[in-house]
């Protein structure tokens, strides 16, 4: 379980979280929606140890984030950011193996057939198209092995075929983990999920 | 398959620029250098063995250094543009080196020398990271205000001392492999190959690092502990080739690019591959350096700016698909 116990946190001009709590189930998909620039990113940086609220608490499975180290973190959790910065002309292949094929997580070929990294595999990251490059990204989010996956709009840029298999995927694979998805036009699919955290939970 | 092509290319021509280095000189061998292995009791003997194998030994080492300090550089600052003369490491190890030469603390070529230089570099390059405003690029200008201060001093010293001991500033500004001898080289190796070894023990970490301190984090790396460790490593690398040979321009910037157009961006390969180019450029660039205007001998750093600063405009355009600009 991710446990968020009445964070706040500001940025220099704005207040983003006010005594917010939230809690993340294992076994379960949870949709987080909301409209842009509610901190639904800001939260996932939270989550995963970039940011540090100014008061309250995040645990994982009942360890606070903020005593565990980058490589430690990254056992419990892994996160999918909304858009990656691909400097180096890597091909898909080379960046999804930044994830070590001996760390990668059980479910990984089911990934990679779902989000078709086959037909990809060979070509630069830095030569895909948006939706290509959102599968890639989420691939190397998925096959990191964790208990629990939070996704950024992680098919924001896909189109409905591509974006019913993803979901199918990250469905499939909440019935043994914990997954949050972070989308804000969920409409057409906020209802599969097992639980929906909407906009008003998050306090400007 | 392309890696190993590459690679066997590159020793090939390390190999052979070695044997040629050997061989070529103002005095003439009357026989093949072979015929000399393991005899010290003539004059082409000891101008084989004194003379021309400490300096190709040395240009090997210094030039495998100074590749893998560049494709690290490159590879922290996540810049094409980095490398270490532009982010403090070169002039730092100067001012060390010329320093600790001018107040007699320590001699040309001895273990102090090289380990001032190395500390140098070292508080140099974390100076411009405590400088540096806000993370961004702007490391690259404060890097290149930090070096002109630096480089400034160490002129002064320069300027001002009357020990004759210390070279001038043509030889730290532009770097030269002349007084390269065997004991200098066996001094230097130790640090080099100490910087490399902690260059390729961060190595595997350096291509989740290029995606950015937010998704390194995500993905399990410290990027502080990447940068600080790999500083070391550049330090070492810089400071001890630097308080041996002067700054040889361009190397550390060109080999990187050269090696990322023939093998791709992947860092588990290219730093390696960098320490096979940065080796053979060296040796060719001095090679050329002492026979080109034979009897007389072209400083090493202007040769080096002379190809390498035009050769980089040529890769940089080459090579637009391999760095993404985001503006």
């Amino acid at each position: 379980m991710i446990e968020i116990k009445s964070i706040s946190f500001s940025r220099p001009t704005q207040r983003i979280f006010d005594n917010f709590s939230a809690t993340i189930s294992p076994n379960c998909a949870t949709l987080l929606t909301g409209a842009n620039g509610c901190g639904k990113s800001t939260l996932l940086n939270l989550i995963g140890g970039v940011l540090t609220p100014d008061s309250g608490s995040i645990t994982i499975n009942g360890i606070a984030v903020s005593t565990l180290t980058a490589r430690e973190q990254s056992k419990v959790r892994s996160i999918a950011p909304q858009r990656r910065i691909f400097d180096l002309a890597f091909t898909v292949n080379q960046l999804l193996s930044i994830i070590h094929v001996a760390r990668r997580a059980i479910h990984h070929s089911e990934v990679f057939d779902a989000l078709e990294i086959a037909e990809i595999a060979e070509l630069k990251v830095t030569e895909l198209s948006l939706g290509q490059q959102q599968r890639a990204s989420l691939a190397l989010a998925l096959i990191q092995e964790a208990s629990f996956y939070l996704l950024d709009e992680p098919f924001s840029a896909q189109d409905s075929l591509h974006q019913e298999r993803a979901l199918e995927l990250i469905l499939a694979l909440a019935k043994e983990r914990g997954i949050l998805v972070v989308a804000h036009n969920s409409d057409s699919f906020a209802a599969r999920f097992g639980r929906v955290f909407p906009i008003r939970t998050v306090v400007r | 398959m392309k890696k190993l092509a590459v690679s066997i290319f590159f020793t090939v021509a390390m190999t052979a620029l070695f044997i040629v280095s050997l061989q070529t000189g103002i005095l003439h061998l009357s026989h093949s250098f072979f015929s000399l292995i393991g005899k010290h009791d003539s004059v082409d003997a000891t101008t084989v063995w004194e003379v021309r194998f400490p300096r190709v030994v040395g240009a090997l080492i210094i030039g495998a250094g100074l590749g893998v300090a560049g494709g690290l550089a490159q590879a922290i600052f996540r810049n094409p543009l980095a490398e270490p003369t532009l982010i403090g490491l070169t002039s730092g190890a100067t001012l060390g080196s010329v320093a600790v030469i001018t107040t007699g603390v320590a001699a040309y070529g001895s273990v102090l020398n090289a380990l001032v230089g190395v500390s140098f570099a070292f508080i140099a390059a974390f100076f411009v990271q405590l400088l540096t405003p806000n993370k961004g690029n702007g490391f690259l200008l404060t890097g290149l205000a930090i070096s002109a201060v630096l480089t400034a001093c160490a002129g002064l010293l320069i300027s001002i001392s009357p020990k004759p001991g210390v070279q001038s500033l043509a030889f730290w500004n532009f770097g030269s492999l002349t007084l390269l001898n065997n004991s200098t080289v066996v001094m230097i190796t130790p640090f080099i190959v100490a910087g490399i070894t902690i260059a390729l023990l961060v190595t595997p970490k350096l291509d989740g690092y290029s995606l950015g301190d937010t998704t390194s984090h995500f993905i399990g790396i410290s990027t502080n502990k990447v940068r600080f460790i790999s500083i070391i490593a550049m330090a070492l690398l810089v400071g001890a080739s630097v308080s041996a040979v002067g700054a040889i321009a361009f190397l550390g910037l060109l080999v990187p690019h050269i090696v990322r157009l023939l093998i791709g961006p992947a860092h588990r390969a290219l730093l390696p591959m960098c320490a096979l180019v940065g080796a053979s450029m060296l040796a060719l660039a001095d090679l050329l350096a002492r026979t080109v205007a034979a009897p007389r001998e072209i400083p090493l750093g202007l040769l080096t700016s002379l190809i390498g600063a035009p050769a980089l405009i040529i890769l940089l355009r080459a090579q637009r698909s391999q760095w993404v600009d985001h503006d």
